[in-house]
């Protein structure tokens, strides 16, 4: 399932509708607001699910390539932070879910985390 | 320019995880025992006991009034005043974001303890110190900067609560005036590394239990103990300088 697939299964609001998603299949799924834990522990090329709504959300999903950020509880980052997602090519979403109920249905389309 | 000893970071009975006994004239007296000349008092999001720290040290030693500030994001931040009023008003604004406290968290977090100069219990902190304020790392270094105060990164070194675990980096134009490093035995510094950021480095004890005050401090190399030679020496003006003991 390709990133924008996934975000259409989940009726995900887009907020950079500026990114065109990749098209390869996403490779996974993690969630954590803690960044540093992001950065060592989240699959390439797989999908995020947070609360955490810095800046550094963006620098550190290019460092770790993920495929897309989904911020949960409605959360929307500042225009800076969306800003820079679009300049970095990373698709960023929204959803009123909680990132429990986020990750139980990306896990029912069969992702998985790293270590699974 | 002469040399003093300043330990930055330390809590007194009012954060909900310091020691009872961490009064202002026991930490004063601590912190002479030390050999420092400097210390701020940096309760968790509460400059309450800032003042009557500053009145048990007199002129014996000069006490900064401070705040660890807890933003949304979770990480520490201290904030760095010319005075206990100044503190007191940035306090103020944070602690409004705070939920009131309840029997079951006084149970588990301790009585947040208001204290006189002299040491005796004034008050109870009837909001919950422990807990995130609403404030994100910008808008929480912009209230300490508005209040005339320095912005520090806290214990950047350690794998909770620091600007480097919760953000995954150190965000290089967030506006900090410094850093402080965590130090204690067997605990890397790694001092030499955030000294990358062209920010001046602090070591701090963090201190919650008196026997702490003064285990980890920076040397500034400035004219006088006060805020602003403290402020002038984080810049490395005149040179003036500032340095991990």
């Amino acid at each position: 399932m390709t990133v924008t697939e996934l975000a259409a299964k989940l009726e995900l609001r887009p907020l950079t509708p500026q990114v065109t998603p990749s098209t390869e299949q996403v490779t996974g799924g993690y969630v954590s607001d803690l960044l540093s834990d992001v950065l060592a522990n989240a699959p390439r090329g797989g999908v995020l699910v947070t609360v955490q709504v810095h800046l550094n959300v963006i620098a550190v999903a290019v460092h770790a390539e993920l495929a897309g950020v989904i911020f949960a509880l409605d959360r929307v980052p500042d225009e800076s932070v969306r800003a820079k997602a679009v300049a970095e090519g990373i698709p960023l979403y929204t959803t009123k879910e909680s990132a429990f109920d986020v990750a139980g249905r990306l896990y029912e389309f069969g992702l998985r985390g790293p270590r699974a | 320019m002469k040399q003093f000893l300043a330990d930055l970071h330390i809590h007194t009975a009012l954060s909900p995880c310091a020691a009872e006994d961490m009064t202002p004239p026991a930490i004063v007296q601590a912190a002479l025992d030390s050999g420092l000349a400097m210390i701020a008092i940096c309760d968790h999001n509460s400059a309450g006991n800032t003042a009557a720290t500053q009145a048990a040290a007199g002129d014996r030693l000069c006490a900064l009034a401070g705040m660890e500030l807890t933003t949304a994001e979770e990480v520490h931040v201290l904030g760095l005043f010319p005075d206990a009023a100044r503190a007191s008003a940035a306090a103020a604004e944070v602690v409004a974001t705070l939920p009131q406290a309840d029997a079951a968290y006084y149970e588990r977090f301790g009585p947040q303890q208001l204290m006189g100069a002299d040491g005796r219990v004034l008050g109870f902190e009837r909001r919950m110190l422990a807990v995130a304020s609403t404030f994100e790392l910008s808008a929480a270094i912009a209230l300490i900067h508005r209040h005339d105060g320095v912005a520090v990164a806290a214990h950047v070194n350690r794998p909770s609560f620091s600007v480097v675990s919760q953000l995954g980096m150190f965000p290089p134009d967030a506006g900090f005036d410094a850093i402080e490093v965590f130090s204690a035995p067997g605990f890397p510094s790694r001092a030499a590394e955030f000294a990358g950021h062209g920010l001046a480095v602090l070591s701090s004890s963090d201190s919650h239990f008196l026997g702490d005050v003064g285990s980890a401090c920076s040397v500034f190399e400035m004219r006088a103990p006060t805020f602003e030679e403290l402020r002038l020496a984080m810049r490395g003006a005149d040179g003036r300088a500032v340095r991990c003991a």
